[in-house]
């Protein structure tokens, strides 16, 4: 079986988002890049589930700009096996992104697409659910654990009443969540290997997916500045703040 | 070079994480506690392959050297002529690590460059094809601990000319060794050791007799290793001394496989890789002392304002920002002239060193002021950097040793 990652390039977490004076978007340029954490996480289910004879080959997608190979290098540092960048320089929608992930799975025929639950950039979090609609496929999103049986995956989901357990026919669609398992480091001498991996290149055109314009972003702004809080001594006074304010 | 490429901050990132979930959390233990640090040094050279790296580099230049022997090859370093750059990305991870390890505790990079730089480089450098194999392998991958000795009681900065610790021929091709050395990082648990001593020869004049080098291992009858010393810094590098009794070492430890293998010159250049290692050292101590100092001047209010709003405290994170970007640019140099398969010169070296230095005492002694009486405390953390600064004007050779190198080697230059 093949298995079939998404990996997004976003702003890493550890960076404080700057909004652009135009509000046409965040800054990115000068800002440390990296993986998106829930890919990542996805990036080590596949491998557990290779290195537990259940899959023989892992292939990393991207979809963006020329530096996204840089993820691709990081996904195939961690083990995947080969990569293919989908090169666009535009934002990507989730639509879009959905398309060309279909368009690769019939191309690949892979067992299982692993995406993250959402991509940190814009927390849209619908590629993987819209991949099953026009793929066809069963889904299991917000995945906390994957157990393989077979040609069916067991799989526990966090969903905001607890958790629940599903069953779903293989080929399927698996979108992960934080507490799945804790990706591994890189080994130094694996990053030097990943130099070596193939990568392949290609383009919406080549894939013939046509790109989903149907968001458009009219302004994007930071949060209002948090206004500094107020002391109170008792029950009651907080109560009759709570209703100055109109809060209650 | 002017930045880190994004491969190298993901990888910084990836080693800060793990030095800050599976190092910080233990570290007073090893700081302050006496526990050695070599179980967790070899935890995260595990975690990050860098066993596999110098494995790997260790087979090659192995197989280099048996071609040499053969005559297929010259002696001539292959070292990337040309600039390929792999040289710059080896040079590159081994000083990630330095400057993440550096950023909570320099001990912790003395304990493991003294063992895997300075001797497995030694041994790397001018050892035998069987030396190598026998020792240096192990101390690269921090299997085992070494140490590497030249300091005694009266000989630190001369060490050359005052070195009292003998070597005696046995008469039967090995040697019989006397004397003692101090202040030798992980002498207390070192598991091979490189001692650097004189050679006592009949009809020899003490002033010029020649430098001798030998491999040494724990355990040998006559050698014993001291419990650490307590010092005021770098807690998690074990620091104590050697005494050697009639120990008796056979040919096969003489280091390079003869009286000359490891004399003067092959110290020195044992010194200079030393020092590159102490820029990246500063650049870590620098960055956190800055990160702390500038989330204190925000945070701490003083008359009604920030602390940062004052100018005095500005200029001081004003030099610091100053002193990292200097310290940045020099490691970015020197990966560069690794990246080249270039070697710096002694002066160059020597200058780096010296700057590191200084210039990570300043800073570390400017962020306990801008944190006050807090600075002081140990909770605080700068006064640790403060404590771990000093070290580096001392050893490798002190801040003046440094100046006079300089010195020379400008004036020898202009032809005085
Ligand atoms: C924590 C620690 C770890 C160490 N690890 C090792 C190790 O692993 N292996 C090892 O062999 N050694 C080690 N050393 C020893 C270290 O290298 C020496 O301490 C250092 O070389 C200085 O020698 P010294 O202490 O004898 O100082 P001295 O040489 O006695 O110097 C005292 C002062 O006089 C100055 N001075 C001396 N001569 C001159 C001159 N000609 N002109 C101007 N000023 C001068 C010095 O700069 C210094 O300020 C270590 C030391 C410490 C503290």
């Amino acid at each position: 079986m093949k298995l079939m990652v998404s990996v997004k390039r976003v702003v890493d977490y550890n960076v404080r988002i700057q909004v652009k004076p135009d509000g046409s978007g965040v800054v990115t340029d000068g800002v440390k890049m990296s993986m998106n954490p829930f890919d990542e996480i996805a990036m080590e289910e596949a491998l557990r589930i290779k290195e537990a004879g259940n899959a023989e080959e892992i292939i990393a997608v991207t979809i963006g700009e020329q530096k996204a190979q840089e993820q691709l290098r990081t996904a195939l540092a961690m083990g995947a096996d080969r990569a293919i960048h989908v090169e666009v320089d535009e934002d990507i929608q989730p639509l879009t992104a959905a398309r060309v992930l279909k368009a690769l799975a019939d191309k690949e025929q892979p067992g299982m697409v692993l995406l993250g639950k959402q991509a940190i950039d814009d927390d849209q979090g619908q590629t993987g659910q819209m991949l099953a609609a026009l793929w066809d496929r069963p889904q299991a999103t917000f995945a906390s654990k994957v157990d393989l049986d077979g040609q069916k995956a067991k799989v526990t989901r966090e969903v905001d009443a607890g958790l629940e357990t599903i069953e779903v026919d293989l080929p399927a669609v698996v979108t992960t969540d934080l507490r799945l398992n804790e990706p591994r480091y890189v080994k130094l001498p694996d990053i030097m290997k990943a130099k070596k991996k193939p990568i392949d290149t290609t383009s919406l055109a080549d894939l013939g997916v046509e790109a989903a314009p149907g968001l458009k972003v009219t302004n994007t702004a930071p949060p209002p500045e948090r206004q500094g809080g107020k002391k109170v001594e008792s029950v009651d006074e907080l109560v009759s703040e709570l209703k100055n304010r109109g809060l209650i | 070079m002017i930045e880190w490429s994004e491969s190298q901050q993901s990888i910084r990132q990836m080693v800060r994480d793990f030095v800050e979930k599976e190092i910080v959390p233990g570290l007073d233990e090893i700081e302050y506690n006496g526990v050695p640090p070599y179980d967790i040094l070899r935890k995260m050279i595990r975690t990050f392959g860098m066993d596999e790296l110098a494995r790997q580099n260790f087979d090659k230049q192995i197989a280099r050297d048996r071609a040499v022997e053969a005559g297929e090859v010259s002696e001539q370093p292959q070292a990337d002529k040309g600039g390929s750059g792999a040289g710059g990305e080896r040079a590159a991870m081994t000083l990630i690590p330095i400057i993440e390890l550096s950023r909570h505790a320099q001990g912790l990079v003395t304990a493991m460059g003294v063992s895997m730089g300075l001797t497995g480089g030694a041994i790397m450098s001018k050892g035998t094809i069987e030396q190598k194999e026998r020792w240096a392998l192990d101390l690269l991958t921090l299997d085992k601990v070494g140490a590497w000795a030249i300091s005694e009681p009266n000989a630190g900065s001369d060490a050359f000319g005052q070195m009292k610790t003998l070597a005696r021929r046995d008469g039967e091709g090995g040697y019989i060794i006397n004397g003692n050395k101090t202040w030798i990082t992980n002498g207390p648990f070192a598991d091979t050791i490189v001692l650097i001593c004189k050679l006592d020869e009949d009809g020899v004049a003490p002033e010029d007799r020649k430098i001798v080098s030998f491999i040494l291992d724990s355990g040998m009858p006559g050698l014993e290793q001291s419990k650490p010393f307590k010092k005021m810094g770098i807690g998690s590098s074990p620091t104590g001394e050697l005494f050697l009794k009639d120990v008796h070492a056979g040919p096969e430890r003489l280091l390079g496989g003869s009286e000359a293998g490891y004399g003067r010159s092959g110290a020195k250049s044992t010194f200079m890789q030393e020092r590159a290692g102490v820029a990246a050292m500063a650049l870590g101590m620098v960055e956190r002392a800055l990160e702390l100092s500038v989330g204190y001047a925000n945070e701490r209010v003083q008359f009604g304002r920030a602390i940062g709003d004052n100018q005095l405290v500005q200029l001081k994170l004003a030099k610091m920002e100053v002193a990292r970007v200097n310290l940045q640019n020099m490691v970015f140099r020197y990966i560069e002239t690794m990246a080249e398969g270039r070697q710096m010169t002694l002066a160059e070296a020597s200058a780096m060193k010296l700057y590191a230095a200084q210039t990570a005492m300043e800073v570390a002694t400017e962020a306990v002021q801008v944190h006050g009486g807090y600075g002081y405390m140990r909770e605080s953390r700068v006064e640790q950097l403060m404590r771990d600064a000093k070290i580096l004007q001392i050893y490798a050779g002190t801040d003046e040793m440094q100046v006079i190198a300089i010195a020379r080697d400008l004036r020898q230059r202009a032809g005085t």
